[in-house]
């Protein structure tokens, strides 16, 4: 049953064997889906309790409608973006699975990872120009609403995700630039990439219920 | 006719072992040794219980001798906390809180599960570290950057967090209600560093207990506290981050003007719902009750049957009480807010939920004492303490039973009965048991003996002067005083209750002097206690089999297990004991397999 003890020597010198490593990815993985699930059960709670509109009379509406409104298509568009870029990230698994460099796949990944970050930025400035921003940064000329919890909620919970995406960014650049200058994921050894696939793939599905909670529902 | 796997006869065998000594730096700073890492815990932590404990003692004279000076270091108090040296009513709340949070972030939890898990895990399960060592280190730098932010928080304009360790809205999201708006964002964030080291920490001890054991130890194999730990574990990863999120909620009202929990702000409805942090909240906090004490469980179950050389009594029973509380644990939480309006039903619910806890809490308590029944029991100062442990703990589980029940909980809400109830768990409790495992595993942490008669003499004052200062408090309670008064004599009806009071209190500064034979025996034996040899205690789990203190790497060879981890007294044996890594002889009887 239990599997071989390992001593310090070969944890400082090699790090824990993969299946280790992915064991533990996978639980840090829970408890970031319990930070989410928190997150969201709290928007479930506060918008069930909402008494008069949804979202409220004034705020920018971002709900998906028919027919669709330009920025329903920007961020159905986005989202599409998002959820390609695991497939982009997968093919580049497969390619080092391979033994092939996987460099090009990686970097597509980046750049739809990229794209999709900005163009979120683009929506909280789009929202902020419609008057849905912290009003805590407001300035003698402008005045910023919040709208409520319909403000509260969208933009911590998008800001959560986003700042993961961001993190995810990063892991993925780092491993780019780790098989670009040493070629270190060989078919044989490849258990970070396979852990940062396994938090972008989180991210991604994360995103699929934050966008059915947000903007579908 | 025992074979011994895998001890080393010397320790200078493990100290050629280990090849390199490394920079001071990296040996007590920034070191990647389980071992190291578990005692940079213990001693910020202990450093802490002296932070926690001081600002108890604040709390208690206030409760006790309100509106008088307070002796020796009233003059030097801040303005938020004191005037003149009287302590201030919005000072008493920044004491409560912060008291609270010190104890249990950066006292219990850190001593529990950071000191005795990361120590204890992989020499109890025959590893030579942890999975990701580098990620336990981070976990205890986190915690201490955590504990730096919330020191940080008295000293910021406002002073230090009021509105109780609770933190309820909308007490806490709005700055003017309390005075204390940075105060209290730096506690939100203290408490969401403190949880990301909570969440590296578990993640690598259900890691390494999953798949870093040594061959032959099998799950029902593992001692107590090592299975404790890992349901903790597991109520960490669940719990935590929600805590995490309602934590980030509170910092963005504070600071950004979102509104979770504010339910008007500048006179607009905003659809905030103050009853939503209680919920998150208590999702987390209630687990965290059992965060705090199932490793004090599991720890105390390692010292009993050494003390009584008898096996654990019903070891599987054990395990399975310790996962149902952990599963139980997430489904009460709406017990801690009967009196909040909550449906009336949904109260039916978590009162019947709370009361079924009472069985696995009770089948671990008939446990001990069928461990100890005839058992030929050794009065050593851990063993004192485990008992203590026992029967302070079956004192807090009984109250806990009132609470459970809705209509009794009504009356009692709120009152010293609840203060009383927590610190019976958590002190007679937690402390207790951290107690024992400190004497108990101090031969093992540093190669030295402590003192016995010191020992015993900080557990009688111990126990006394903790009976002084909180049995008291069920009787305020139920005489009608209120948590988080900082001036009971105001009150008509509580005036006739002041003695009480004042015991207490001159139990509480009591029991802070109970401190100086503690640490007195734990430096003076630092230095100079006899040299501890491997197996003091002649007790059975591995990290018994290796030299005091363990060195690098733990385990010379990687021990091969034979047997479960409580044989004592084994039928058919002419020793008491056999060690996890013997062969049993011809003809002993095992307790398990």
């Amino acid at each position: 049953m239990s599997s071989a003890a390992i001593t310090s020597h070969e944890t400082e010198h090699h790090g824990a064997p993969p299946s280790t490593c992915r064991f533990g990815m996978i639980i840090f993985l829970l408890s970031e889906a319990m930070l989410f699930a928190g997150l969201i059960a709290a928007y479930i709670v506060v918008r069930g309790a909402h008494q008069g509109e949804w979202p409220p009379t004034g705020a920018p509406d971002i709900g998906v409608q028919w027919p669709l409104t330009g920025l329903n298509i920007v961020m159905i568009v986005n989202s599409i973006l998002l959820i390609s870029s695991s497939v982009t990230f997968h093919f580049a698994e497969a390619a080092v699975k391979k033994g092939r460099s996987g460099l090009l796949w990686l970097f597509v990944t980046i750049a739809l990872g990229a794209v999709f970050l900005t163009v979120q930025g683009w929506e909280w400035m789009h929202l902020r120009h419609e008057g849905m921003w912290f009003p805590v940064f407001s300035s003698a000329e402008h005045q910023y609403d919040i709208f409520g919890i319909y403000g509260s909620t969208f933009f911590a919970i998008t800001g959560f995700h986003g700042m993961h995406v961001l993190v995810g960014l990063m892991l993925i650049l780092w491993c780019a630039l780790k098989q670009m200058f040493t070629n270190c994921f060989t078919p044989q050894r490849h258990a970070a990439l396979e852990n940062v696939g396994l938090y972008w793939h989180f991210v991604d599905v994360v995103w699929i219920v934050v966008y059915t909670a947000l903007y579908v529902v | 006719m025992s074979v011994t796997v895998a001890a080393p006869s010397t320790a200078h065998e493990v100290e050629e072992h280990s090849h390199h000594k490394p920079h001071w730096f990296f040996h007590y700073f920034w070191t990647y040794d389980h071992k190291m890492i578990g005692l940079q815990y213990l001693w910020t932590a202990l450093f802490f219980l002296f932070i926690g404990g001081g600002l108890a003692l604040g709390v208690r004279y206030q409760l006790g001798f309100p509106g008088a000076k307070v002796p020796l270091i009233g003059q030097f108090l801040p303005e938020t906390l004191a005037i003149d040296g009287v302590i201030a009513p919005g000072g008493y709340n920044m004491l409560v809180t912060m008291h609270a949070t010190v104890m249990v972030f950066f006292v219990v939890m850190p001593l529990l599960i950071g000191a005795f898990g990361n120590y204890l895990i992989p020499l109890k399960i025959g590893a030579g570290d942890m999975a990701f060592p580098l990620l336990n280190e981070l976990s205890y730098w986190l915690y201490a950057l955590s504990g730096v932010i919330v020191i940080a928080a008295f000293f910021v304009p406002g002073g230090g967090p009021a509105s109780g360790w609770t933190a309820y809205a909308p007490l806490s999201t709005v700055a003017s209600y309390t005075g204390a708006g940075a105060g209290q964002s730096l506690w939100a964030v203290a408490i969401f560093v403190n949880g990301l080291s909570s969440i590296a920490g578990a993640t690598n001890y259900i890691t390494t207990i999953v798949n870093m054991r040594a061959p032959g130890m099998k799950m029902f194999r593992l001692p107590l506290s090592v299975w404790a730990l890992f349901v903790t574990a597991i109520l960490l990863i669940i719990a935590v981050p929600v805590l995490s999120a309602a934590g980030a909620m509170l910092f963005f009202d504070l600071n950004f003007g979102t509104n979770f929990f504010v339910p008007i702000r500048d006179g607009i409805v905003t659809g905030g719902q103050p009853l939503l942090w209680q919920h998150l909240f208590w999702f987390f906090g209630h687990p965290e009750v059992y965060i705090m004490i199932l490793p004090a469980m599991g720890l105390v179950s390692e010292v009993m049957p050494v003390f009584a050389r008898k096996p654990i009594f019903g070891y599987k029973a054990m395990v399975i009480a310790m996962v149902a509380i952990g599963v139980l644990g997430f489904l009460v939480w709406g017990h801690h807010m009967f009196v909040s309006g909550m449906n009336v039903t949904l109260s039916a619910v978590f009162s019947f939920s709370t009361m079924f806890i009472a069985v696995p809490s009770a089948i671990k308590t008939f446990n001990w004492l069928g461990t100890v029944w005839k058992g030929s029991i050794e009065f050593t100062t851990p063993m004192c303490f485990a008992l203590a442990f026992v029967s302070m703990f079956v004192i807090g589980g009984l109250s806990g039973i009132f609470m459970a029940s809705t209509p009794v909980d009504l009356f009692i809400h709120h009152t010293y009965f609840i203060v009383a109830h927590i610190h019976y768990v958590l002190f007679g409790g937690s402390i207790f048991a951290i107690f024992a495992a400190i004497y108990f595993w101090f031969p093992k942490m540093f190669g030295r003996m402590f003192n016995e008669p010191l020992g015993k003499v900080h557990f009688f004052l111990t126990f006394i002067f903790f009976n002084m200062t909180f049995f008291p408090m069920h009787n305020l309670g139920l005489g009608g005083m209120m948590r988080r008064i900082a001036d009971p004599t105001i009150y008509t009806h509580l005036q006739q209750l002041q003695p009480m009071n004042q015991i207490s209190t001159i139990g509480s500064i009591g029991l802070g002097l109970t401190l100086i034979p503690f640490f007195w025996n734990i430096f003076w034996s630092l230095r100079n206690g006899p040299k501890a040899p491997n197996n003091p205690w002649r007790a059975t789990t591995l990290e018994w089999t290796v030299s005091s203190p363990p060195g690098h790497g733990n385990f010379p060879k990687t021990p091969v297990v034979h047997n479960g981890p409580y044989e004592y007294s084994v039928p058919g044996m002419e020793k008491d004991y056999l060690m996890q890594t013997e062969v049993a002889p011809e003809g002993a009887q095992l307790e398990a397999h």
